[in-house]
């Protein structure tokens, strides 16, 4: 059995302790808060067999950096491809078949060498100096989200941080990113939701089939957006993916384009909304961090590190999948070849052995950069320098202009999004008021 | 000849000797294609992982020059194993003034 305690040990504060016994990552208690589960594992069995979910989960940082930096035995094309739409997936790809253009695997989830040709394309798109570029128009686009949830809690309303605030944030910077000027917001955040569902492994087959639904619809979008800038290209990311010459010479097929386009879309706004949405809980809910921000505001140094810290205490990606392509030894555990694996980022971001007292929110850490929120290797996370981006200028934005940040409901309210794949936050009830 | 010569000192004190960097790579490029150990470019050379970290040695120092704000921001994060003569070799592109250049891959973090 694993609780949630907050206990001490060596002087730092710890998420809890107890045996792993049976317990599943699939438990909706242990998806919703995890840390007491992954220090278990990290103790009593790093890599370690979970029964229910049919995969070996990898939980001590060294480990995860062994199979994040050796794409060939532990590959990421096979991991994902028996986590999508697991258990339904002939029919799952069937409707997208029939209804909604095709069936476009993922070719940001290839392995070497044939995600290198796609990667280098999409590396030049996203460097740290394009997206400092864009922070007036991001902050611009902020301010006003700010400015508007301020208005709607007026006169202590409750308003919602993760729908009302993270998510359409996310949606209107990734949509202007790729130029599509007019957009559903609500819309887009279910598309998102449906794509996600795949590799979160808790859909039944009633569900599956409504995201497949919902994700024929998205992809109808796209093409009809990659349609309109076939004959005449215009100044944004869908038109440069339309049009993109590759370094060997190549172009992108048309189904190699809508899946990047596909990926775009909903990498671009979901994670990004996820970290939003654990900031302002963090903010709510602890507030020596909410101090330590307001301290911090005008700091770009240590605005950056609290970002940093930010992520890797609370990462919105929980856990991705591998397959192992042969035999091989992990952290002790012999593994066989097909053996699937999920990466628990978190967990790696949660160990004791690299991050002194984790639970601790500590910006000033010398090896902050060394945390896995993004990955490493090959498929670290292409567009990290936008999500740090926004993630900063909507930290910088709330704390000089919202006071009195607190939670509507009793934390134990809370409610996570049940998959396995991130820890995102179902809604944010908060109660505030603009700072005078 | 026209290739140019740089000498990556690994953290395992094995120094790779490259003769044949081409004007306008980027140093991480020239490592990462010669098996530098520690010159990895994670982010493609997109200055936001810090996976190419290397010292310069004193007397290239002022023809490499100092990292601009964003460079800084990303060593920064790295701070632990950061030095004043600390540089991201992503941000570096080969040219004929940096023929001979010695540059000391930092360790892992």
């Amino acid at each position: 059995m694993v609780s949630e305690a907050n206990t001490q040990s060596g002087g730092c504060p710890v998420a809890g302790h107890g045996k792993l016994g049976g317990a599943s990552l699939t438990d909706p208690a242990i998806l919703a808060h995890p840390n007491a589960f992954f220090h278990s594992m990290r103790q009593e069995d790093p890599v370690h067999y979970d029964e229910k979910l049919g995969m070996w989960l990898v939980s001590r940082y060294d480990d995860i950096v062994t199979v994040l930096r050796d794409p060939i035995i532990y590959s990421d094309k096979h991991g994902y491809a028996a986590q999508y739409a697991s258990g339904f997936f002939e029919e799952f790809k069937k409707i997208l078949e029939t209804e909604g253009g095709g069936f476009f695997p993922d070719v940001i989830k290839d392995d070497p060498p044939a995600h290198t040709r796609v990667r280098r394309l999409l590396d030049k798109a996203f460097t740290a100096h394009r997206v400092a570029t864009l922070e007036p128009g991001i902050t611009r686009v902020i301010v006003e989200l700010i400015e508007k949830l301020a208005d709607q809690a007026a006169g202590d309303k409750v308003v919602d941080g993760v729908n009302d605030f993270a998510v359409p944030l996310t949606i209107a910077v990734i949509c202007e990113q790729l130029g599509i000027a007019q957009f559903n917001a609500k819309k887009i955040q279910e598309w998102s939701g449906a794509v996600t569902a795949q590799i979160g492994r808790m859909q039944d087959r009633d569900q599956m089939v409504a995201n497949a639904r919902l994700i024929c619809e998205l992809q109808n979008f796209i093409i009809g957006e990659m349609k309109s800038r076939q004959e005449s290209p215009r100044e944004d990311m869908i038109s440069d993916l339309v049009h993109a010459k590759l370094e060997d010479g190549s172009t992108l097929s048309f189904a190699e384009a809508v899946s990047l386009v596909r990926a775009m879309v909903i990498a671009g706004n979901d994670t990004t909304a996820t970290a939003i949405g654990n900031l302002l809980y963090v903010l709510a809910t602890r507030p020596e961090v909410a101090q330590l921000l307001k301290d911090s505001a005008d700091d770009e140094r240590m605005l950056n590190r609290f970002v940093e810290e930010l992520l890797r205490i609370e990462p919105p990606v929980r856990g991705l999948a591998k397959m192992t392509t042969t035999e091989t030894v992990l952290g002790g555990q012999k593994l066989p070849a097909h053996a699937h694996l999920l990466v628990l980022y978190a967990s790696g971001n949660d160990d004791e052995t690299q991050f002194n007292c984790p639970r601790n929110f500590d910006p000033n850490r010398g090896n902050i950069a060394k945390h896995v929120a993004f990955g490493t290797g090959v498929h670290r996370c292409v567009g990290a320098s936008l999500a740090r981006m926004e993630i900063k200028v909507a930290a910088r934005e709330l704390i000089k202009r919202i006071d009195k940040l607190k939670l509507a409901i009793p934390v134990e309210q809370i409610k996570y999004l049940p998959t396995v794949a991130t820890h995102s936050l179902e809604s944010l009830p908060l109660t505030l008021s603009r700072r005078r | 000849m026209s290739g140019l010569k740089v000498t990556f000192v690994q953290d395992d004190g094995v120094e790779k000797v490259i003769e044949d960097a081409t004007p306008g790579q980027s140093l991480m490029e020239i490592g990462r294609f010669h098996g530098v150990a520690g010159i990895v470019g994670d982010c493609g050379g997109g200055c936001a992982c810090a996976t190419c970290h290397v010292y310069v040695d004193e007397k290239w120092q002022a023809v490499i020059g100092k990292p601009d704000d964003i460079e800084a921001a990303t060593l920064d994060m790295v701070s632990e194993i950061c030095r004043d003569n600390s540089r991201l070799c992503c941000q570096i592109q080969m040219r004929k003034e940096l023929d001979g250049l010695r540059l000391v891959v930092a360790p892992n973090l």
